[in-house]
């Protein structure tokens, strides 16, 4: 299984999917079609889960602002997490500056949705 | 249909025009127009969490204005794929994001009730009601999830809207949001 790396643009994150198990999202996100946009990564997901994870899976998440489809997005994203969450060790971190209250409280509704998931909120 | 005087009219108690622009939305001109937004925000020192809510009302109204263009038949002339977005601040420094475009009737009538939900419901019963409905959309991965009002009136202070009759089956639909800011420090006087 490969690597997935999907640098930033001024309205898509940086997305690198390791299978050494760093997944790292990081940027803006309002994408003109979100769902298309994440298709590989989640495709990608799938598949590690699929028999090809790490011992330990580590997130580091860090969105500045997006908007309501990636935040539909991120929901089933963290949704494949949990159903991978038995079999694998994963730890998130759901990272913002900690001026961006905005960012905390999306985060913060993520932990409420996901109580099964290991969510920490990290200030940068 | 729209023109100067619409734009005149909709900033008439608002103060400065930042930013507005009519007429065909892409995403190109959205992300340029959200850096302007961005290098506004810097300038006045807007802190960043509210800063960031403005940035995601201006998104999702002109993004709105972008997928609802898409899906237009193009071959009827009365369907204009086109939008109004003003952004504007006042004396202090509150900002007031609008936007305008032509709606028909059955579009109308999909909207006005989570328009209205919006309206009956405090800033908690809002952020309720977008969790419950983003989970609810699991599956049903349309443009916006559906969530997109509730997602802009999470974000601002006061959201305004109405539907103007132009005849049997069209309508101008008008949003305004506004976005109070608390200045850290002000460059110019």
């Amino acid at each position: 299984m490969q690597n997935l790396k999907v640098e930033a643009t001024k309205y898509t994150p940086k997305i690198h999917l390791d299978t050494s198990g760093f997944i790292t999202i990081v940027g803006k996100s309002y994408p003109e079609n979100t769902f298309e946009f994440y298709t590989p990564m989640m495709q990608w997901l799938e598949d590690y889960f699929d028999g090809h994870s790490a011992k330990r899976t580590i997130v580091n998440m860090e969105i500045i602002y997006f908007n309501s489809s990636s935040s539909k997005l991120f929901f089933d994203f963290f949704d494949l997490l949990e159903e991978n969450f038995d079999d694998n060790i994963i730890d998130i971190n759901w990272i913002y500056d900690e001026e961006n209250e905005s960012a905390e409280e999306a985060g913060e509704d993520f932990i409420e949705d996901f109580e099964s998931l290991n969510i920490k909120l990290v200030t940068k | 249909m729209m023109n100067i005087s619409e734009v005149q009219k909709l900033v008439d108690d608002d103060g400065i025009i930042f930013l507005s622009y009519g007429g065909y939305l892409s995403q190109a001109l959205i992300s340029a127009m959200t850096e302007a937004l961005e290098k506004e925000a810097e300038d006045h020192g807007i802190h960043m969490g509210t800063a960031n809510n403005m940035f995601t009302i201006f998104i999702e109204l002109s993004q709105n204005i972008m997928n609802y263009s898409k899906s237009l038949d193009i071959s009827d002339p009365s369907r204009v794929p086109q939008g109004l977005i003003v952004v504007s601040k006042d004396a202090n420094y509150d900002y007031h994001i609008h936007s305008q475009n032509i709606v028909s009737l059955a579009d109308k009538e999909k909207m006005e009730p989570k328009l209205q939900e919006i309206q009956s419901l405090d800033k908690d019963g809002i952020k309720k009601r977008y969790r419950e409905l983003r989970k609810s959309g699991q599956n049903t991965h349309g443009k916006g999830g559906g969530i997109g009002f509730y997602e802009i009136a999470k974000k601002c202070d006061s959201i305004y809207y109405n539907f103007k009759q132009i005849n049997e089956d069209r309508f101008y639909f008008h949003i305004k949001t506004t976005i109070k800011t608390t200045i850290k420090k002000t460059k110019e006087k």
